[in-house]
């Protein structure tokens, strides 16, 4: 089975690894501190705010006692992450009990933040910029065209006639590194993988986070300081929308920062006679927004209808719209604001092939739906998502799992318990009980050959 | 005089009882994702300034240097409200004052945030949560100042609680019926003068109660901190109804940690903590003759409204109940 789950949205895993020392120096800035702490599962922020004014450290027990007894999954997975983000870190005094305190550097920052209510990190500038400034609806425009502009050169590497424009480079690379595509020797045009097929077909929110945390994970190359990078793209995020803060004044790494981000359509970047500044757009929000693993950011205006009959029609403009339904549906034709296609076998097993899985398709369809579509239930018709479902089905008769075969056992008897044990510990893949062979799976290995070599006679494998 | 005013309120509370089977019918409203904790918090303040007033002034005669004042009792909800927005940045939060004769809007996050994208707003300076409430306060004091002038007459030791719920309730119902996804809401009361008895405020438990149940209804969980000397039974009663906490805080000037630790949780982590739960809920309901609380009274076998004392025809829905005999009118003692 092709593993579809793209790993995009844990930007919080990438802060995780950093070194400790590092990560007590991000927490020094308010605006990472606040990033992290809405970045948490929401029973940690529960925690985090309970420890927030402890100055003492709090054994482990107390704080599991804050959990239900069936809720202990949860609890584990919330201190676990708080540990891993060293948001909790130990204060055990003596080696019998496990005690935790808040990291007293976060613990400074977010009482600060309660106490004057956060702000703005940045003073915007004068309000005599203000007439200068885009509209917030150029500015959404502006945002929209930059990151399609960025999306269609990916897809345009899908489709490969013609190869119409080369790649900018940085952004190849980048997207090569994301593992996007890949870009053969010699002239040929880069082929887009698996992986970019799907990563089309997530929100933007997601796709962005990709794209940044490729730009952070490659920052050490660029001798950029990884700590600096992230705290200045989680500041960026708490700026407010369409209003100018300027450039000039921040560190060269930064302003480099902000370039690229210009590009992404993060931000716009805008020059006077002597000063620059840039706006931050609707995407920067998403910056700080959008970590959290779970959150439902309101989706924009869709513009697709799916009939039961299988036709889909998308009433858009946008060429990357188009591109991205030609994934999987067969375009029919194209008016100047309208793409009709339909829903094919042929069209939607080539998805499959490219990698990409029917729960992508249906979460596409239904996120983009039109309001007209979308305030039914269900939004996409029943007939369409089984279908989709089962010709996927279709592809995936056969499951491999990695395994390890166990034959030639001295007795029946001991064949007979070593089945029963594979059984209970649920590693029993398949059975032979004529010619005394098993196959178990791969990862139950270990236990089933431990317990091979506690019967009596060792058996060969 | 009290009788007929009632009766005419008391159609909807008709219309109430029938509709609890409802209920189960329609189950769930729409939420976004049951999964998420945003929340909307709607926080009704303790504004009664014959409330506060007097805290101080019982401050002041037993010489106690930290009294809990309103001023401390402010910073603790503010600290608290800027929790909320820490603890995730798609909660919203509107602040209600209960005053003793009237109740406003303090604070709304929403409101707060289509200003500022106005563009006509940017180049004004903009205004901390803490300024925004302290300036909306002191518009809204110095207005309960000029209703106090204008009626006196009433006793203002009680606070319209009925009025703010009532607020909290259209307010939620309004976002509940906007455009999708929606947070999911709840009530924070922070109550402190003591219920209102029967004699000196008209309506307040029918009112209520009306309140309670539709809160119920729409499955929003009323929270209860009380920051005053008495516990409220109707606050217990609105908790237990609809699911919500209370907690009478033993020492009020620890007010934000209760707050934190208890009040902050949003629905979706209530299902994996340990929350303190109901401890002698206070059900006794009030009479709809004299609004007496009754352990034991009379209930109409058409309408169930209460009486303490036995009627010949009832007075909401005018039944008849057979006056030859007076012992069989529908004679049931109120259940607890």
């Amino acid at each position: 089975m092709p593993n579809v789950r793209v790993v995009s949205r844990n930007f919080m895993e990438m802060v995780a690894a950093l070194p400790a020392a590092k990560l007590d120096d991000l927490y020094e800035s308010p605006w990472t501190c606040q990033a992290v702490v809405r970045s948490l599962p929401p029973l940690a922020k529960q925690y985090v705010l309970r420890l927030l004014f402890v100055e003492a450290a709090v054994s482990s027990k107390s704080i599991q006692q804050w959990a239900l007894t069936d809720a202990l999954n949860k609890h584990k997975v919330a201190v676990d992450k708080l540990e891993q983000l060293r948001v909790l870190i130990d204060a055990s005094e003596r080696k019998k009990e496990v005690a935790y305190k808040l990291n007293p550097k976060l613990q400074k920052q977010l009482q600060e933040v309660l106490r004057t209510g956060g702000g703005v990190p940045r003073e915007s500038l004068l309000a005599s910029f203000a007439a200068r400034v885009p509209s917030l609806v150029d500015l959404d425009n502006y945002a929209t065209k930059q990151w399609e502009a960025v999306l269609l050169q990916l897809v345009s590497s899908a489709f490969a006639e013609g190869a119409s424009t080369p790649m900018n480079s940085s952004l190849a690379q980048t997207f090569q590194r994301a593992g996007l595509i890949t870009i053969p020797k010699g002239k040929e045009p880069p082929k887009i993988t698996d992986n970019g097929f799907q990563f089309l077909l997530m929100d933007t929110n997601a796709q962005l986070w990709q794209i940044v945390r490729e730009y952070v994970a490659s920052a050490e190359d660029r001798a950029m300081d990884s700590a600096d990078l992230i705290s200045f793209l989680l500041e960026l995020g708490f700026l407010n929308v369409g209003e100018p803060y300027n450039l000039n004044i921040l560190s060269a790494m930064q302003q480099n920062v902000i370039k690229e981000l210009a590009a992404l359509g993060v931000l716009q970047i805008q020059a006077g006679t002597k000063d620059r500044w840039f706006i931050p757009t609707k995407l920067a929000t998403n910056l700080s927004a959008s970590i959290s693993e779970d959150s439902t950011a309101p989706s924009g205006d869709g513009c697709v209808i799916v009939e039961t009959n299988f036709r889909v029609y998308a009433y858009t403009t946008s060429k990357l719209q188009a591109e991205i339904l030609r994934l999987f549906v067969r375009l029919e034709y194209q008016l100047p604001n309208l793409v009709v296609g339909s829903l094919t076998k042929e069209s939607v097993s080539t998805a499959f092939a490219s990698g990409i899985s029917s729960d992508q398709m249906v979460t596409f369809l239904t996120k983009h739906a039109h309001p007209h579509a979308a305030s039914k239930v269900p939004v996409v018709p029943e007939t369409v998502t089984d279908q989709i479902r089962l010709w996927e089905n279709d592809r995936n008769r056969v499951q491999m799992s990695p395994s390890y075969m166990y034959k030639d056992f001295p007795t029946m008897e001991t064949y007979e318990t070593v089945v029963n044990y594979a059984r209970d510990i649920g590693a029993l893949l398949w059975d032979d009980p004529a010619g005394q062979r098993l196959v178990g799976r791969a990862e139950r290995h270990e236990e089933m050959r431990n317990f091979i070599r506690k019967q009596s006679a060792p058996p060969r494998r | 005089m009290v009788l007929e005013h009632w009766s005419k309120k008391n159609p909807t509370l008709i219309c109430r009882k029938s509709e609890n089977f409802e209920i189960k019918l329609r189950g769930l409203p729409q939420m976004a994702n049951p999964q998420d904790d945003i929340s909307q918090v709607v926080i009704l303040l303790e504004a009664n300034p014959y409330f506060w007033g007097e805290r101080i002034s019982r401050a002041a005669n037993s010489a106690e240097t930290t009294g809990f004042t309103f001023d401390r009792f402010l910073e603790h909800v503010l600290l608290f409200i800027n929790s909320l927005f820490l603890l995730n940045q798609a909660n919203r939060v509107v602040v209600i004052a209960t005053g003793a004769t009237s109740c406003a809007y303090l604070y709304d996050s929403q409101a707060s945030e289509v200003a500022a994208n106005a563009r006509t707003a940017r180049a004004v300076k903009k205004q901390s949560v803490v300024e925004k409430i302290t300036q909306k306060l002191e518009d809204f004091m110095s207005k309960e100042a000029v209703c106090d002038l204008n009626q006196g007459m009433e006793d203002t030791r009680y606070s319209l609680l009925s009025g703010s719920l009532s607020m909290a309730l259209c307010y939620i119902q309004k976002v509940l019926r906007g455009a999708p996804p929606h947070p999911r809401p709840r009530i924070l009361c922070l109550q402190g003068s003591p219920d209102a008895p029967p004699q000196y405020v008209t309506l307040p438990y029918i009112a209520i109660m009306n309140a309670i149940f539709s809160a119920q209804r729409s499955l929003v969980p009323i929270d209860a901190c009380l920051v005053g000397d008495q516990p409220s039974a109707f606050l217990q009663q609105a908790t237990h109804i609809t699911g919500g906490i209370y907690q009478k805080p033993s020492t009020p000037e620890g007010l934000f940690e209760y707050l934190a630790m208890v009040f902050a949780t949003d629905l979706y982590s209530r299902k994996f903590l340990q929350l303190p739960g109901a401890s002698g809920v206070d059900f006794r309901a009030s009479c709809f003759c004299h609004k007496k609380s009754i352990d034991m009274g009379f209930v109409c076998s058409v309408c169930l409204s209460i009486f303490c004392k036995g009627q010949r025809t009832c007075t909401t829905c005018n039944a008849n109940f057979a006056p030859n005999k007076p012992s069989a009118t529908g004679q049931k003692p109120k259940a607890s």
